[in-house]
């Protein structure tokens, strides 16, 4: 998973499961998602500014997560987006699968996932 | 620091994105270009740099149209569930625009709704019972090769005289159209040695009769067809319900012995649950007959046609045969008819009215609401001019106010399929026993099919023409017109007119047929029955053939009875006859000493023979009109012999009631036996009071003692109902195994034979005044719309100085002109239908001019009543205010 081009695919798939997951605690705002994604990954993902919007918003129109525009003071506004009750069972129902699909890579290459 | 938005506004450039949206994008990827700047300053990168970074994140081919597929939906839409498509989104913002449209006129939709689930009720209760009656198929296999089988003799003024038993052989010989051909004699039996007697309903079968339906016994088996020959085994089929009754549904009832009219006989198989018939049976026993033994015609046949065989083939078939073998060849001839109709012919002029009337209803309803709608489509006609301007497209206008009403009409669809329901239990409640019990009403697919389209030919006559009508407004002279009302066109105004005429004649039609038919109903209810039924009460015993074997046993015991009820406290006077009013039919034929012999086809009409004993006639209340009754000096089977006749009987050959005293008739078949007249009495209405009474001779007990089933009449000094008990135990403790049967006052039984005539009378009634509420309910509204348009312009009349009773004469007239209109075309439709209803009239003519006048009176008055409120309202206009609100 080296670099951007070559995992388009595998990126693709996983990428809705990966901003699922980290707005499940709480709501997050966009460019907050996109530095999760890179640090927790330590630089090996990373979601910029072209990719990132069109799929938060894919999401939102499927009813996933929703935005909400919030203003703090002395602050821009800034939309945070939160795990809808739909979303909450498309991530468990995301999460199964893509647990149950690691553990057949690795049975059959023998490769430990991280 | 880099002006993120103009930079990202400057990338999204030819997206197309509405306005709204495209700014809280630009805003959001600003925002996140902006902090990404931060970061990347504050690891140390310079100035281009990290604008060169950015600006090369930002950097895809694909970003516009990956923002484009990704729209974020509206606000409205947010938490819902993702769309499902083009069209069918559209129908659910559709159902949504209509619930919300419904909602916000409370009054008008429920108007609405009331008037259609009216309509719909009463379609789907007569619908239910036409359905029950006509159209569900017998639950017998192939129930339309079914055909009854009949002689009819209209020499003697029969429609029916039954099959004689070498009639019946002899067609079975000469068949070649029928699979099978049965016959049964209905009865009843003691049933005795299960608990205490009681008296079943019965039927003597050919063995084949179960054959012929297509049916197999629930249980055991059918009878054999050396069972069914005179002297045959003594063997019962037990119908299914007395099983379930009374032996619990035990399957070890096979060979069980019953005693029937103290006979045993073996119990040999169960009939099916489809084989209730006739009527009410609840046993079969084998007829056996005697092929060879001249009989009476009593028999009722039911024949299987062969497939593709009509009716008419079967009809000349049987002809040719008994043109050759009948018993009586030249006066009677077979009759065939599909089996239902034999059954429940009596009942398709009243359903088909019925049907008729509620059509008429649901009608009215739904050119009410089309009239409605049309007023509130010109109420809209600012609403819809908006849509229009907007860009909503005619047919898209024309599928929201669609969807509207479909929404109403499903409503009032629900409302009425229950309310109908309750309907149809009321109705069924009032239906008779006698129904055949294979006529079941229940909600079927046909039911459901039915109502659906009901609902949906409604939605679409009140739907649509209005709003095909609104969505051709001219928007422009809409918009432009200041006031938040519009006037409405002059076709508009002649379509809501039409309608109105349309509604006050169809309204009239109705009224009138309601009219003659409770008229009718009312005429019925005055016949002189021809005796005094109050306080009579009447039960029926039978002495079985075993145990009263001879003739004296019969008669000592029927005089033995009637002595010791005729003393019980409370009873005025008790006597019995074979067959009291409404109690069934015995034919004879009789001959006149000295009357001129009949010619070859001359009518003999059949004349109604009753046994009876001395005291029946004062017990009944019939009157005598010359001569005696029947004393203590009378009968004995050696003579003198005499007899009483009726009044129509006396008519026949002599001017005057006196004339007939003395005379002597006997049978026409036999030649020697003389009796003299001795007392005319009057005609009873024995056969129903709407129906004719026939000729009639009464003989006493004492002279023919040989029968065996008697109405014992008590008329009561106290409520006869008391009666019953202590005639009871008088009974049982002459013989314990006897059941009295048929207990029922005489008013009881006039009322229960009424109870056609009663109920679909009132129910025409009902509907007719439904309909005219409904109809002066549209003229009011009509009217009224009409005046609330030209407040203005009345406003303006007054101001130059109209008087007010100038302006309500005018409003009167226009309104009464519709109503006038209207009640020359109802009369002329009224004509055309209300000879459809002659045959359930009764002592009114269908064009009777006294019922025509009333009605038009009434519905002159009606009219005038609701034009009269709005046509006030427009002479109390108050010109200043009127011109004011402009």
């Amino acid at each position: 998973m080296a670099t951007p081009s070559s995992d388009r695919e595998l990126k693709k798939g996983s990428a809705e499961l990966l901003i699922l997951s980290l707005v499940e605690s709480r709501a997050r705002h966009g460019y907050e998602i996109s530095k999760l994604i890179e640090t927790r990954s330590e630089g090996r993902l990373r979601f910029h500014v072209a990719s990132l919007y069109p799929l938060l918003y894919r999401l939102e129109a499927r009813g996933w997560v929703q935005g909400r525009w919030v203003e703090k003071a002395g602050q821009r506004r800034r939309r945070y987006y939160r795990l809808t009750p739909q979303g909450r069972k498309v991530l468990a129902a995301q999460r199964y699968g893509w647990r149950q699909f690691a553990e057949a890579v690795r049975r059959i290459t023998g490769i430990e996932y991280a | 620091m880099p002006d993120w938005r103009e930079i990202v506004r400057e990338r999204l450039a030819g997206s197309e994105l509405d306005g709204t949206r495209e700014s809280e994008i630009v805003d959001e990827m600003a925002q996140h270009l902006e902090d990404r700047y931060v970061e990347l300053r504050t690891r140390g990168a310079s100035k281009p740099d990290a604008r060169r970074l950015v600006l090369e994140e930002l950097n895809s081919e694909r970003l516009i149209e990956d923002l484009r597929k990704a729209r974020r939906p509206s606000a409205q839409q947010l938490g819902a569930p993702a769309p499902t498509g083009g069209y069918l989104s559209g129908v659910t913002h559709d159902l949504k625009m209509a619930l919300r449209a419904i909602r916000l006129k409370p009054a008008f939709s429920l108007m609405v709704v009331g008037m259609l689930a009216l309509g719909i009720a009463g379609n789907a209760a007569i619908f239910s019972i036409f359905n029950g009656l006509f159209l569900k198929p017998l639950p017998f296999a192939d129930s339309e090769r079914l055909v009854d089988l009949d002689e009819t003799a209209p020499k003697w003024n029969l429609k029916f005289v039954g099959i004689s038993a070498p009639d019946y052989y002899n067609w079975r010989k000469g068949n070649r159209t029928f699979d099978g051909l049965a016959c049964f004699d209905t009865g009843d039996f003691n049933l005795s040695g299960l608990g205490s007697a009681q008296r079943v309903y019965g039927a003597s079968v050919t063995y084949d009769l179960l054959d012929v339906f297509g049916l197999k016994p629930a249980l055991g088996r059918n009878f054999l067809s050396e069972e069914d020959r005179p002297g045959g085994a003594k063997v019962v089929l037990l119908g299914y319900e007395l099983w379930r009754r009374m032996f619990n549904g035990d399957r070890g009832v096979l060979g069980r012995i019953l005693q029937l009219d103290t006979q045993p006989y073996t119990v040999v198989g169960v009939l099916p649950r489809e084989a209730a018939f006739p009527g009410q049976s609840q046993l079969w026993v084998p007829l056996q007959l005697d092929p060879n033994k001249h009989t009476g015609f009593y028999l009722n046949g039911v024949g299987r046609l062969k497939r593709g065989v009509s009716i008419e083939r079967a009809r000349a078939n049987l002809l040719s045969v008994h043109r050759t073998t009948a018993q009586e060849k030249e006066v009677t001839s077979p009759v065939l008819m599909p089996l239902r109709d034999r059954y429940l012919g009596d009942f398709r002029p009243i359903s088909h009215a019925l049907l008729g009337a509620v059509a008429i209803v649901l009608l009215i309803a739904c050119v009410n609401i089309a009239a409605l709608m049309l007023v509130r489509g010109s109420a809209r006609a600012r609403e819809i001019a908006i849509r229009t301007a907007i860009g909503a497209s005619r047919g898209r206008i024309v599928r929201q106010l669609f969807t509207e009403n479909l929404v109403l009409a499903g409503i009032a669809a629900i409302l009425g399929v229950v309310f109908g329901n309750v309907c149809l239990r009321a109705m069924i409640s009032l239906m008779p026993e006698d129904m055949p019990r294979w006529i079941s009403f229940q909600m079927d697919t046909r039911f459901a099919l039915f109502c659906t389209v009901v609902t949906g030919v409604a939605a679409v006559l009140f739907g649509v023409a209005p709003a095909v009508q609104a969505s051709g407004v001219d928007t422009r002279s809409c918009l432009q017109d200041a006031a938040p009302r519009t006037s409405l066109s002059r076709s508009r105004r002649y379509t809501l007119s039409a309608l109105v005429v349309c509604e006050i004649s169809l309204a009239l039609i109705l009224l009138i047929s309601a009219g003659l038919l409770v008229e009718a109903f009312r005429n019925v209810l005055h016949v002189d029955p021809g005796f005094r039924p109050e306080n009579v009460i009447t039960f029926r015993v039978s002495l079985p053939d075993v145990k009263y074997e001879k003739p004296e046993q019969r008669l000592a015991f029927f005089e033995d009875l009637i002595e010791r009820v005729r003393a019980l406290p409370g009873v005025k006077s008790a006597g019995a006859a074979s067959a009291p009013p409404l109690g069934g039919h015995w034919g004879n034929f009789f001959a006149v000493e000295g009357a001129r012999p009949l010619g070859r086809n001359e009518q003999d009409p059949v004349v109604l023979q009753v046994v009876v004993t001395p005291g029946y006639f004062d017990a009944m209340g019939i009157t005598l009109l010359a001569g005696r009754v029947f004393d203590a000096r009378d009968g004995g089977p050696k003579g003198p012999y005499v007899v009483t006749v009726n009044e129509s009987f006396s008519k026949r050959y002599w001017p005057k009631p006196a004339d007939a005293i003395g005379k002597r008739i006997r049978h026409s078949w036999d030649k020697d036996k003389w009796m003299s007249i001795i007392g005319v009495t009057r005609d009873t209405k024995h056969y129903g009071l709407d129906q004719e009474m026939r000729p009639s001779v009464s003989f006493s007990e004492r002279e023919i003692p040989d029968w065996d089933s008697m109405s014992i009449v008590l008329r009561g000094a106290i409520n006869p109902q008391l009666l019953v008990a202590p005639a009871r135990d008088v009974l049982r403790q002459l013989d314990a195994d006897l059941p009295m049967y048929d207990v029922r006052t005489m008013t009881e039984r006039l009322d229960q034979s009424l109870w056609a005539r009663r109920a679909y009378s009132w129910l025409f009634g009902a509907f007719a005044m439904v309909a005219m509420v409904l109809a002066a309910a549209g003229v009011y509204g009509v009217v009224s719309f009409a005046v609330s348009q030209r407040t203005h312009e009345i406003g303006i009349r007054m101001a130059l100085g109209a008087r007010p009773e100038q302006v309500l004469r005018e409003v009167l007239a226009g309104g009464m002109a519709l109503v006038f209109i209207g009640t020359a075309l109802g009369l002329a439709g009224a004509l055309l239908t209300a000879r459809f209803l002659e045959t359930l009239l009764f002592g009114v003519s269908s064009k009777d001019p006294l019922m025509y006048a009333a009605v038009i009176l009434g519905v002159a008055c009606v009219g005038l009543a609701a034009n009269a409120i709005p046509a006030r309202r427009a002479a109390a206009v108050d010109p200043m205010r009127a011109l004011r609100s402009e």
